[in-house]
């Protein structure tokens, strides 16, 4: 049994310790937010965050998040109430077929706690591990960017949670 | 259907080399006599896309696959616009397999060729006009008014004053009878087409709840992984799976027509299990071909094969004896896999003489058909449930993977999802094909093009599409519906084609050319080759583009300058040009250290040109920007057919830089991201999109976008070193 937090909750599961954290999350327990893609940490659709970084988890034993927190897309926020990031995604229109998507917000996610005001250079190294084939890229850009100086206005005001 | 177009028919399919082999012509296709609809006896059901209920639901069922293109929010928007209700208040479904949902043009169930918005632009709207009328009418009965004191307001009818939702007359309705002809709104009516309607798919996109097909669970669900031939199309001869067998997990391994697949309770059980496979293969003669043997034999071809004549205008290549100069170049393109981000899948349960598939395809007829094929049962007892795509490109435009899991549930008796792994994906494409192709041009005295002369060697794609559907379509139909269609495409030159049009198109269409002639040699190498984003444009455009580019600056003119001399005034393509030439300040020149290259073709309606600027940094070309121009019609929604050339031209962009799908013994190198190179953000342009205003009908936007970009990087390389380079993926020498 390996025990840890999925989206805050505490889990335990009996999968083989092999097993990559993105097959015990989706298919022991059905979360399905985080994407197959590669299966070699090049494309980043499985990415989840373990301890506040953002983690290619097709390569992660679970036996590596013991006792570990780990947020996937379903934990960042909800159609009720969803994270800056994924209100700016909607503005921007940046899905396409979507399926890069949960990825491409846990590593932006990531990087904005990590810095609040990230230059174009900084957000392309930090999104560069994030593969979009629908081509997203400039969409995506612009939405960090705007989730970014929404953050900062609200930080400034002095309400930021 | 019309004589000639029997003609067509059978021409395409001696081309084929089907005639003769059992192929039974002119049966049509059972209809499909199961309503499409979930069972709904009070609702309103005025046509197969609209569903209204009693308890004020508005369904519409989506003909199309949404693939990133933007039809789940296109179409409807087409709904909401004549049915007067916000989009965002209609309930989309994916259609599942039904001949209601068949393509109008295609007459299969079909997305694909650019065509969603285009062929359905006006019967959903005249189907939602139609439903609106019949509210009227209803309301007016219920409520004792008269009908012209009846109006309507996003999604009630209203009368003095007070509003009625549309449930509240559903159930009348669907006793009346329905007109088909109710009017449509004039364009200054819209409230919704041309305005940027939010992507209805993209809050669900965010949060992780949008439904793939990789994301089914169904009860008792297996994993499947599938071992196939390392040379696509052998079989399995001998296994010895008894390590497999003994692996945790794991349940069953059984063998299918194309391998030998590892079932069991959990994906990576299957996966590690299948390693354990021991299989001796029987190859097929695609062993025998490597890269650069194919690269040759083709060279040859084209040095020593007249090939088949395809279009002659004028006095055709003879025209060439007569030019002030002749100006030549041959440029090559490789076969390409499409790398859609979520690999090909298919989830299948065949259960009490039923068989359900959970995918997302851009074929679910085929789907049904091959499912029912190796299920060994009736199409009308499969069931397609369609999911969202994660990515299409035309891969999806192949059912393969549908063959597949059925094939192994049919075997192991269970339910199973196979999942296919990214080297299965790439491994296992339905490629672009690789082209080889030489331009001869003269030029006159004026630096006009007196004539044009290309030849194709390459690959041909649809005999390998046929013999893909054949289990699943025939003898019912090769549909008559893509005959015709291919036949008439593009500007009707290809009625008397004695070719594959996908092989040919975009090669010599654009220009006016007082002479022209268009030659193929096929070369087939035996890969099996299919649909990819924008088809035959995806490589005609980087030939045709690059070569205007290098006869204007043969002739010493401006590329644009060159361009629009040879074309009429009322080219759609003109005005792209035009706009793009002026957004993207063409006339002002570059900037120091950064060049700029122009590119503009003509696909799937669509008129697109583009600037790329690019920079050169050590040896490496970098493409700063793309200002592009695209004449599509009337649009629906501004904002995805920006979002779709942004995303046609990455994906040029990948194709013009990285791609490269080689063999080995027939095998597939490239198998993963670390050797089929896909473009990241750091490395992706800005990208600037305009819209030509027009008034014309709809046309294509998913695929335009992408044939000139490849050229316009590589003119613009020129502009940069004065090296043409005439082979994809473009490499500084
Ligand atoms: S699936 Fe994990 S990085 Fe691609
Ligand atoms: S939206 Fe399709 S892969 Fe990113």
């Amino acid at each position: 049994m390996i025990s840890f937090t999925l989206n805050g909750d505490p889990v335990e599961t009996d999968a083989p310790a092999d097993t990559p954290l993105l097959w015990v999350v989706r298919d022991y327990f059905k979360l399905k937010g985080s994407k197959y893609g590669c299966g070699l940490g090049l494309c980043g659709a499985c990415s989840m965050r373990v301890d506040g970084q953002s983690v290619r988890t097709c390569i992660l034993p679970v036996s590596a998040v013991a006792d570990r927190a780990v947020m996937t897309i379903e934990g960042l926020g909800s159609k009720a109430q969803p994270h800056v990031l994924q209100d700016a995604w909607v503005a921007h229109g940046v899905p396409q077929c979507g399926y890069c998507q949960s990825g491409q917000l846990i590593s932006a996610s990531v990087l904005l706690e990590q810095n609040p005001n990230p230059t174009s250079d900084e957000i392309d190294a930090a999104m560069s591990g994030n593969i979009c084939r629908c081509g997203t890229y400039p969409r995506i850009k612009g939405a960090i960017q705007d989730a970014a100086s929404q953050l900062r206005r609200e930080t400034d005001s002095g309400n930021a949670s | 259907m019309t004589k000639p177009k029997k003609q067509t028919r059978r021409t395409f399919l001696k081309l084929l080399g089907v005639t003769g082999a059992g192929l039974v012509i002119g049966i049509t296709v059972t209809r499909d006599r199961r309503s499409p609809f979930p069972a709904n006896d009070l609702a309103l059901e005025p046509d197969a896309f609209l569903q209204i209920t009693p308890e004020n639901v508005v369904n519409f069922f989506l003909p199309h696959a949404e693939m990133g293109q933007g039809v789940y929010t296109g179409l409807t928007t087409l709904i909401a616009e004549e049915l007067d209700i916000s989009p965002e208040k209609i309930q989309v479904h994916h259609a599942n397999a039904h001949a209601a949902y068949r393509h109008p043009e295609f007459r299969m169930q079909i997305t694909g060729g650019s065509t969603s918005i285009k062929v359905r632009y006006q019967p959903l709207r005249q189907a939602a006009a139609n439903a609106r009328a019949l509210l009227l009418d209803a309301a007016a009965e219920q409520l004792a008014a008269t009908r012209s004191d009846l109006t309507t307001a996003n999604g009630d009818v209203v009368w003095n004053g007070k509003h009625f939702p549309y449930g509240d007359f559903a159930t009348t309705a669907a006793s009346l009878k329905l007109s088909d002809d109710a009017s449509l709104k004039e364009t200054a009516e819209f409230r919704y087409i041309g305005g940027d309607v939010p992507r209805l798919d993209a809050r669900a996109k965010t949060t992780g709840d949008a439904m793939f097909g990789l994301d089914v669970e169904i009860p008792n669900m297996h994993r499947a992984v599938l071992v196939r031939c390392p040379v696509i199309g052998g079989a399995p001869k001998s296994v010895n799976a008894n390590a497999a067998r003994e692996t945790d997990g794991v349940t069953d391994v059984v063998t299918i027509f194309n391998g030998v697949a590892v079932v069991a309770t959990s994906y990576w059980q299957a996966k590690k299990a299948a390693d354990k496979l021991e299989i001796e293969w029987d190859y097929p003669a695609l062993q025998r071909q490597s890269s650069a043997e194919i690269r040759a034999a083709m060279e040859a071809a084209l040095e020593h094969d007249d090939g088949k004549e395809i279009y002659v205008e004028g006095s055709g290549a003879a025209a060439l004896d007569d030019a002030n100069s002749v100006v030549e170049a041959t440029y090559w393109a490789p076969y390409l896999a499409h790398a859609p981000m979520e690999p090909m899948n298919c989830t299948a349960r065949i259960e009490d003489g039923n068989c359900d598939v959970w995918v997302g395809t851009q074929v679910p007829e085929l789907a049904r058909g091959l499912a029912a094929f190796h299920a060994g049962i009736g199409k009308r007892h499969v069931t397609i449930h369609q999911k969202f795509l994660g990515g299409g490109f035309g891969r999806r435009g192949m059912a393969d993977y549908v063959s597949e899991a059925v094939a192994i549930a049919k075997e192991s008796g269970k339910p199973v999802q196979l999942v296919w792994s990214r080297e299965d994906d790439t491994k296992n494409s339905y490629y672009r094909p690789a082209s080889l192709t030489k331009y001869r041009a003269g030029l006159g005295s004026e630096g006009r093009i007196e004539s044009w002369s290309v030849k194709r060697v390459g690959p041909n794609i649809l005999p390998h599409i046929v013999e893909h559907m054949v289990d699943g379509m025939l003898p019912a139909a090769t549909p008559d519906g893509i005959v015709s269609w291919l036949s008439d495409r593009p500007h009707g030159v290809f009625k008397s084609l004695v070719g594959d049009p996908f092989s040919v198109e975009g090669l010599f269409e654009d220009y006016d050319i007082a002479n022209k002639e268009v030659r193929h040699v096929t070369h087939d190498p035996g890969l099996r080759a299919s649909y990819w984003r924008s088809v035959g444009h995806s490589y005609s455009g980087f030939f045709k583009e690059s070569f205007v580019d290098e006869l204007a600056a043969k002739s010493g003119k401006d590329p644009v300058e060159f361009r629009l001399a040879h074309l009429s005034d009322d080219s759609v393509l003109r005005r792209a040009i035009e706009l793009a030439a002026d957004k993207g300040a063409w006339a002002t020149g570059s900037a120091p250290g950064v060049f700029n290259g122009f590119a503009a073709h003509t696909s799937f309606g669509a008129g697109v040109a583009q600037i790329a600027e690019v920079s050169i940094e050590n040896r490496k070309i970098r493409v700063n920007k793309v200002t592009c121009a695209i004449d599509c019609g009337v649009v629906v929604n501004p904002d995805i057919v920006k979002a779709n050339v942004e995303s046609a031209i990455i994906y040029g962009l990948t194709a013009a830089l990285y791609g490269d799908i080689t063999l080995v013994d027939g095998q597939v190198e490239q198998g993963n991201f670390h050797d089929y190179t896909v473009m990241r953000m750091a490395d992706s342009p800005q990208i600037d999109v305009h819209i030509v205003s027009s008034t014309r009908d709809p046309v294509g936007v998913g695929e335009p976008g992408l044939p000139p970009v490849a050229a316009a990087v590589a003119n613009a390389v020129f502009a940069a070193t004065g090296q043409r380079l005439r082979d994809l993926p473009l490499k500084l020498a």
